[in-house]
């Protein structure tokens, strides 16, 4: 392996993975399974198998980076596997990052996000997922989202969940609408109500009824498992309060190093590996691992993937193309600050309380259940510190927070220069956006705003 | 009397109302209004929410505060929006998106507190039971015309409707009488849809042109008809609001179908326009839904309130009535 | 039944074990595609783009499951020095085996992005994939280190050293195994799925011994190395496979494809094991009605289909260039007919 850091090619990748020796492939396998849960495979593999947009991305050239690439892309066998070797797989849609947790304290049992398959179509380039959504009712503007309607009428991206579990109610209304169509394509839903926060000195009982709603999941999953053990919700909110922590450190490493330690595209697959862990959470806690020792050696080591002079931006709301998140790299921009829409996925969860409501405690800072003033509000601190020289919104045309917010968000962030990006259809990224984000780029490192 | 601006079907003019407030509904269909909201929203929100916000931003001395739910997420947006870059204060409720009852109750107990602290008195059981009979009045009194455009041949048309019924979506509490009879023999059909803008009279009149709306499930129309207040206090209004056939928006929403359905087997239409604003996830989402369901020929009609499409428009409709009739 | 998955689809559930909508239909539809192209034989193998562009318009003609890559085997062979003759009308034909005027030493392992035809079929690859890669997985057929080496010396000869001199012969398959594992590398990395075929390998042509000696030992390197990569290897053997049924495990092929063997013989020793592929007699495709076609293929899904590790429905051999193109639609829709799983 290179020990110099770098964002290397697909085709650089596979030189290196030629030279890797045998015993490191066998190494990392999900489920503990070394007959078909190996996941360390170069990005060739799953170019082979239809991402196409693997060709034109850059990644980081770590093994932790290979091995997190790895895990990412086999997710949909694994839920197979999961399946086939026994265990439940339950859909949690919707409210991105809480549910889960209540899964995973039951035994065998692997919670995943379909919505999460919105990235798919991006890395495949391609609208299989897409237009079966539209065939289907989904409109052709609207959240990228409705690729789970795609995936839930195939069946070929995912098993069929034995429960599904879906949030409603003070959120995008897009997906809600998509799930309303899933559930017309004969899947029974479990609703849950999302109240909306109404400020951070919300009413106690808002809790409450999040607790009742986090309740009725657990008696689901105790009828469907046959197991009953409260107390397992508590290890389980330690475990993932293990990875939520690992995660801020890392992002902490990454955005204050002088050079960047991580790219950002891998740090966003991070990111957002708190949702759920890429359904195997113990392994996924092991690459995180993996990814802060690499990236904490290179910041001893002064050592970063992109130049000492990248221009730091705050990023709002998750790109659905990946390859945006490479390009502003490109262009001499690196991501300091992000608000993906899922700070419920981040917080610490109080391990000292009663664990449903710690819960619901820790999903009342959801990003998108209140207003947009405290949805940003992190950004809005790393600006006042100078810590951030400009911003990055993505818009789906359509998504209904998107038209809503970003308006908002340009008001409350004035004080530094923003673009907005609306996310073409896949592979449709444009020489007209590109040049937008270098323009951008130039700006900013002009300072003509300072 | 001040005006209380108010968006969703859930929120009970009667609590408005006894907090002193006239009860204005949101409901703004003008494209020239939709520019002044231009800075703050882009073209792909809803247009009945730009229409909205631009209406407010150009009328906010008239409002003393705004009532938002969560019933829908643009909806509930735009308040966040007048309360970044105005002065009107706001206040959202919960709207209950699946089957829970008590929120939606807590939130009424909510909403009588906020309006109280707004208007500086006590909102009293008392209060609260003589603008239900102000309001059940005028409820009982428009039912009457509604009827009117149900009966065989229909004798009101729906832009005469609209214009009646606006009286009560803006709080005028004075019945407003029409008396001219408007027979008609045209084809028979339901609306559904995104709620009719107050100034979107060009829209139902191009229908009417070629079909008779003889029962709509329209925020912007009856949908207000469907409350029954039997109760009396706070509670009765809190059950009869919260136990009116529910949104399109309600999860699951298969008491929605079925509420429509069981209004087709008694209206027998012959037909169902459906309208729907551009960017409305309400109902863009369901539009294959309830074209297949119901076993009704249905025409789908998109707007952003422009009308520039306005010939285009009136040849489908021209051409589904020429559908029906065959 | 009306498809719901695609062709990718279809073949990444097979894959991991599961059931797909209907059973993949993979007929070996290599060079025919140029008729129904309408190109001339020797343009299809000596330009990608229109190889590619063949293979597209035969997918959208027919409807199968698959892309192939290839005209015939001698691809790695020339790479490394081997002359060809190229009919206009008709496919390369070996001329001058590279061994009769190099040394083994002097062989070369092929550049795949210089030398020969290999640029070809990349060419070929990276049309494909562009066009319907998100949608249709492309194969790549990689000729087996024992076919190049045939292909490398002359046949006779080459079979006569497996006996006389078998460690002239395993240099020469070390050297073909090397560029068959380079092949696949830049294959893989213009996107295709790497399938193994090795005709010369059939016991029609060898021995169990033999093949055992100087195929199974290259064949599972070549696979090994493709493993490295957790790709699903196809392994296509034409002709007799009867006598090497127990032995094809061995090679570590997840597909195996095979052609003159009785299927449900292949499918009692192999199908807890392998995923089968086959065996539709091509002459019979080539010069039975279509009605007969039909029959007979649904007869062959039907007593294949539920084969433990997954079905392909297929032809034993590549699809006979001027096969009546009424028989090959014969032949698919009667497989798709039959070899529906969904509910």
């Amino acid at each position: 392996m290179n020990n110099i850091p770098g964002k290397i090619t697909m085709s650089e990748w596979s030189e290196i993975f030629n030279s890797l020796p045998e015993k490191i492939i066998e190494r990392y396998c999900y489920y503990n399974n070394n007959e078909w849960g190996r996941y360390l495979q170069p990005p060739a593999t799953f170019f082979v198998y239809g991402a196409r947009e693997l060709k034109r991305l850059k990644f980081d050239n770590s093994l932790a980076a290979l091995r997190m690439w790895g895990f990412v892309f086999n997710e949909s066998e694994r839920l197979f596997r999961a399946k086939q070797s026994g265990k439940k797989v339950i859909a949690t849609c919707g409210d991105l990052g809480t549910v889960p947790v209540i899964i995973m304290g039951f035994p065998d049992c692997i919670p995943f996000y379909p919505e999460c398959i919105w990235w798919t179509p991006f890395f495949n380039e391609s609208n299989v997922l897409l237009e079966p959504a539209h065939q289907l009712g989904a409109p052709e503007a609207a959240c990228f989202s409705k690729a789970a309607l795609g995936a839930f009428y195939k069946r070929a991206y995912f098993p069929k969940p034995d429960l599904i579990f879906a949030s409603t109610g003070a959120s995008c209304d897009d997906y809600s609408c998509v799930l309303q169509l899933i559930e017309g394509l004969g899947y029974e839903i479990e609703w849950l109500e999302i109240p909306y926060r109404r400020g951070f000195d919300y009413p106690e009982r808002f809790v409450k009824y999040l607790t009742n709603e986090y309740e009725r999941v657990y008696k689901k999953m105790k009828n469907l498992t046959n197991f009953d053990k409260p107390e397992q919700l508590a290890e389980t909110i330690k475990k993932i309060n293990r990875l939520r922590l690992r995660v801020e450190e890392i992002k902490a490493l990454v955005y204050n190093a002088d050079i960047s330690p991580l790219p950002a595209l891998e740090l966003m697959v991070i990111e957002f590996g708190n949702l759920y862990g890429y359904a195997d959470i113990d392994e996924w806690l092991d690459i995180v691992d993996m990814i802060y020792e690499t990236v904490k050696q290179r910041v001893a080591a002064h050592q970063g993937v992109l130049s000492p002079d990248a221009v730091p931006v705050a990023w709002i709301t998750p790109s659905a193309d990946p390859y945006l998140l490479n390009l502003i790299e490109d262009y001499g921009m690196r991501v300091v600050e992000t608000e993906y829409v899922i700070n419920q996925a981040l917080v610490k969860i109080e391990e000292a309380i009663e664990p449903f409501t710690a819960l619901a405690k820790s999903f009342m800072k959801a990003s998108l259940i209140g207003s947009t003033r405290e949805r940003i509000a992190r950004i809005q601190k790393a600006v006042a510190a100078g810590r951030i020289k400009g911003i990055i919104i993505t818009n789906m045309l359509g998504a209904s927070h998107c038209a809503m917010e970003t308006g908002l968000i340009g008001y409350y962030l004035r004080d530094v220069p923003s673009i907005t990006i609306d996310v073409p259809a896949p592979s449709g990224i444009t020489e007209q956006i590109k040049n937008r984000l270098m323009a951008f780029a130039e700006t900013l490192r002009q300072g003509y705003y300072e | 009397m001040e005006l209380i601006g108010y968006t969703c079907s859930y929120i009970p003019v009667e609590i408005l109302s006894a907090a002193g407030y006239r009860p204005y509904r949101l409901l703004h269909g003008d494209f020239g209004l939709m520019e002044k909201s231009d800075p703050w929203l882009r073209v792909d929100a809803c247009p009945l929410v730009r229409s909205n916000l631009g209406f407010l931003l150009e009328h906010q001395q008239r409002f003393v505060a705004v009532v938002g739910s969560t019933g829908c997420d643009m909806s509930r947006r735009m308040l966040e929006i007048v309360d970044a870059i105005t002065d009107i204060p706001t206040i959202i409720i919960n709207m209950p998106r699946t089957d829970r009852l008590e929120i939606y109750y807590d939130e009424i107990d909510y909403l009588i507190k906020r309006l109280a602290e707004l208007s500086g008195g006590r909102i009293d059981d008392e209060q609260i039971n003589r603008q239900i009979r102000v309001w059940e009045g005028l409820r009982n009194f428009y039912r009457h015309y509604s009827e009117k455009r149900r009966e065989n041949p229909s004798r009101l048309s729906t832009v005469s409707f609209h214009h009646l019924v606006a009286n009560f979506h803006q709080g005028n509490t004075q019945p407003v009488s029409y008396s001219q009879l408007e027979v008609s023999n045209l084809p028979r059909v339901f609306l559904l849809g995104s709620p009719v803008g107050y100034e979107s009279t060009f829209l139902l009149k191009i229908i009417e042109k070629y079909l008779r709306i003889i029962w709509d499930y329209n925020c912007g129309l009856s949908r207000f008809l469907n409350v029954k207040i039997k109760g009396k206090g706070v509670d009765g209004i809190k059950s009869a609001y919260y136990q009116q056939p529910p949104c399109i928006l309600r999860r699951p929403n298969k008491k929605f179908y079925e509420f429509i359905k069981k209004k087709i087997v008694e209206y027998k239409p012959t037909g169902m326009v459906l309208s729907t604003l551009d960017y409305c996830d309400a109902y863009e989402f369901e539009l294959i839904k309830i074209g297949n369901i119901f076993g009704l020929p249905t025409l789908n009609l998109r707007s952003d309130f422009s009308f520039q499409n306005r010939s285009q428009l009136e040849t489908r409709i021209n051409a589904f009535q020429e559908m029906i009739n065959t | 039944m009306n498809d719901i998955l695609n062709a990718r689809e279809r073949f990444g559930l097979l894959v991991i074990d599961e059931k797909p909508d209907r059973c993949n239909i993979i007929p070996l539809i290599t060079s025919h595609a140029a008729m129904v192209n309408k190109t001339r034989l020797r343009d299809y193998y000596t330009d990608g783009e229109i190889m590619a562009r063949a293979q597209i318009a035969a997918i959208e003609e027919y409807g199968h499951d698959a892309i192939s890559i290839f005209s015939e085997v001698g691809i790695i062979a020339e790479a490394m020095g081997s002359k060809f003759d190229y009919p206009d009308d008709d496919l390369p034909i070996l001329r001058t085996p590279a061994l009769s005027r190099q040394s083994i030493g002097e062989i070369k392992i092929p550049e795949p992005e210089n030398d020969g035809r290999l640029p070809i079929y990349l060419d070929a690859i990276n049309y494909a994939y562009r066009a319907v890669g998100d949608r249709i997985p492309i194969l790549a057929y990689i000729p087996a280190p024992f076919t190049t080496g045939m292909m490398l010396s002359e046949p006779e000869n080459f079979l006569i050293q497996t006996i006389r001199e078998p460690d002239r012969v395993k240099e020469i398959m070390d050297k073909a195994l090397d560029a068959a594992i380079k092949f696949s590398y830049e294959i893989i990395n213009a996107g295709a799925l790497p399938m193994i075929v090795d005709p010369l390998a059939s016991s029609s042509v060898i021995s169990p011994r033999i093949f055992k000696e100087f195929v199974l030992p290259y064949e599972r390197r070549l696979i090994n190395f493709l493993h490295r990569y957790d790709l699903d290897i196809i392994l296509h053997i034409c002709g007799e496979t009867g006598p090497i049924l127990d032995i094809l495990p061995e090679t570590g092929a997840d597909l195996i494809s095979l052609d003159q063997v009785d299927l449900k013989k292949a499918i009692n020793s192999l199908s807890k094991r392998m995923r089968i592929i086959g065996n539709f007699d091509t002459s019979e495709l080539a010069m039975m009605m279509p009605g007969e076609i039909s029959q007979a293929v649904k007869h062959m899904v039907a007593q294949a289909k539920n084969s433990t590790k997954g079905y392909i429905a297929a032809t034993g051999c590549e699809v006979p260039i001027r096969t009546p193109r009424e028989n090959i639609k014969a032949f698919i829709k009667s497989a798709k007919e039959a070899g529906w799983y969904w509910e």
